[in-house]
């Protein structure tokens, strides 16, 4: 700044001492030259001034000229889209004509350097917050393309406007072809397109749910809970969301639930079905003679039984289930508990001609068990093995010991199960098909035994079958006291 | 000549006391363990009615009523139906479309039992013969 405004005293002083010189000189030599020249003298000093002046001027525009040059190339190299430092804005010397212009033009530069700083600060941050939206809504479509329950959306016309991957499997909705269509073209299910077209029309807020029963080719029928949510205003973003739930579990345990409360009370009914006919015939005196009576009164002492039994059986499998069942658990010979089971089923097995068999280790089998739970389990496979045997068939139970376990196990060449019932049998009320037809029963047999075997005693239960040839139900528990040779009379 | 009853059902005590009712009344009583022997016993010799429970092995009591009702000669034979099932059962299609003159729910009461099928077998036009009602 300072040598700038130096330069350009120094051209006035150097023109002015040029004019000074010059007009020195012309005074000096005047007389000389007056004498000599006459008035050309006069001529020749003005002249010289002039030419003085003129070389001034000259030189200073050239000055003026190579300043502007350099500002304005210097300016022409700045990229006007950054901001400037004040420092490295070119500058005009003070006594340029331009050089107020430049300040001027240097603060314009500054300012909006500043100015474009800030609006890189800013644009810097919405693309920060666009790349974070961006990857959120990336994340919260993966979240819900990938939810297992199938959702879909439509807008205020009733448009597919969203559908994740769950709701085109179950729509057969493939995946070329894209939300945007009328819904009741894009998904043939009437109730599921009602409920949603409904709900369009309700406020805000508004929830409305059926259960629909769903068909899709080659696979079991399933239930869905459908629940339709009104979202957003009356206005533009007005729109329905609908969440479908499987709920064909809960459905078939109500199934499975209703059919056992009516396999119950008719396994209820019958014994009670016996009483009461036998009271009545008592009560009306049509048993005239003593050996009828007896005979009632049989009757309607066993089916007594029969009741209590079943009733015994329902609340064990209760007890255990709910854990709230005393176990005595004592050392015990399994060939004992085994040898009371063979005695308490073979009447039944001898009234259906079927050959009973008691197979049973030479070993003492000792185990830590409830004797009446684990006998429970012995009669409940032998029974089964008797009924579910034709006349004239064998059953055959065997004891043995296995490494640190004993096991027994209830063969019979009865009509066998398939692989899918050998998977099943031991759930809760579950039934055979051609058990049903064959003999009744609660379905709760096996899952009791299972229970008793496994959840009271911590052994394992397995059957292996053929069907039309057999079946074997596997029952290994832990062992417990010594291996002793028993007695050739205890066993059966 | 008595009416000829057919008892079917897979329980023997009840079998027994439907029996044991129904013989003291003056009926011709023949009994079936299942749907199957009934059908049996019904082709071999037409009863005057059936008495069949629902639930027993081989065939059930609405299988039994079923082949009843496609064999042309027994359309019009009176059947009613003994059941311990509950709600599963819809009584008034049994009526309408089965043709089953009454289901009575177990536990039964066996002289209501014999009652109704007296009732029934007195209103039918080939009913003849005596019927005696305890």
């Amino acid at each position: 700044m300072r040598g700038m405004k130096g330069a350009t005293l120094f051209h006035w002083l150097a023109g002015c001492g040029l004019i000074l010189s010059g007009a020195l000189c012309a005074s000096a030599l005047g007389p000389w030259a007056d004498a000599r020249l006459g008035p050309l003298s006069s001529a020749l000093g003005g002249g010289a001034l002039l030419a003085a002046l003129f070389a001034i001027a000259f030189y200073h525009c050239r000055w003026l000229n190579r300043r502007s040059r350099v500002f304005f190339e210097s300016l022409a190299q700045m990229d006007p889209m950054r901001a400037v430092d004040p420092a490295d804005f070119p500058r005009l010397p003070a006594g340029h004509p331009l050089a107020d212009a430049a300040r001027q033009l240097q603060s314009l530069f500054v300012a909006v350097g500043e100015r474009l700083r800030l609006l890189e600060q800013t644009s810097a941050t919405f693309e920060v917050r666009a790349i974070r939206a961006a990857h959120e809504a990336e994340r919260i479509r993966q979240v819900f393309m990938g939810l297992s329950d199938p959702v879909l959306a439509v807008n205020q016309y009733g448009e597919l406007v969203l559908i994740n991957r769950a709701a085109r499997e179950l729509t057969g909705l493939s995946d070329d072809e894209p939300a945007g269509g009328p819904l009741t073209e894009a998904i043939d299910a009437p109730k599921l397109v009602d409920l949603i077209t409904t709900t369009l029309r309700r406020p805000p807020g508004s929830t409305r749910g059926v259960e629909l029963e769903w068909h899709l080719p080659g696979q079991p029928q399933r239930w869905y809970r459908a629940t339709a949510c009104k979202t957003g205003d009356d206005g533009r973003d007005a729109g329905v969301v609908a969440v479908l739930r499987d709920i064909s579990d809960r459905k078939a345990l109500q199934r499975r639930h209703a059919e056992f409360v009516s396999s119950v009370s008719h396994e209820m009914k019958t014994p009670l079905a016996g009483i009461k006919a036998y009271v009545e015939l008592l009560a009306d005196g049509d048993a005239e003679d003593e050996a009828t009576r007896e005979e009632f009164l049989r009757v309607i002492n066993s089916q007594t039984e029969r009741l209590q039994r079943l009733i015994d059986n329902l609340l064990n499998i209760a007890r255990i289930e709910a854990g709230v069942v005393e176990v005595r658990k004592e050392p015990r010979s399994l060939n004992e508990i085994l040898d009371e089971a063979l005695r308490v089923v073979r009447p039944a097995a001898e009234a259906k001609q079927i050959d009973l068999q008691g197979d049973l280790s030479p070993l003492y089998l000792g185990v830590a068990a409830d004797r009446d739970m684990l006998l429970q389990a012995a009669i409940n496979l032998l029974s089964n093995a008797v009924k579910y045997t034709r006349p004239g068939g064998r059953v055959v139970l065997r004891s043995r010991m296995s490494d640190e376990e004993v096991r027994f196990e209830v063969s019979d060449t009865g009509v066998g199960l398939t692989a899918d019932d050998c998977e099943k049998v031991f759930e809760k009320f579950y039934r055979v098909k051609k058990d049903k037809d064959m003999a009744s029963g609660t379905g709760l047999g096996l899952p009791l035994t299972k229970r008793i075997v496994e959840d009271v005693h911590g052994g394992r239960i397995s059957v292996e079958s053929v069907v039309g040839e057999g079946s074997t139900f596997i029952v290994t528990l832990p062992a417990a006291g010594q291996r002793v040779v028993q007695s050739q009379g205890e066993r059966t | 000549m008595s009416k000829s009853i057919l008892l079917c059902d897979d329980e023997v005590h009840i079998l027994r006391a439907a029996e044991f009712k129904f013989q003291r009344a003056g009926f011709d009583v023949r009994t079936a363990a299942d749907g199957l022997e009934g059908w049996e016993q019904v082709m071999a010799r037409r009863p005057d009615l059936v008495i069949t429970d629902w639930q027993m092995p081989r065939l059930d009591g609405f299988g039994l009523v079923q082949r009843i009702r496609a064999e042309e000669s027994l359309s019009d034979l009176p059947i009613m139906m003994l059941t311990a099932k509950g709600f599963e059962v819809s009584h008034e299609e049994l009526r309408a479309r089965w043709g089953v003159y009454a289901v009575v729910a177990k536990p039964f009461s066996p002289r209501e039992l014999l009652i109704r099928a007296s009732e029934l077998l007195e209103t039918e036009p080939a009913a003849a013969g005596a019927v005696s009602a305890s």
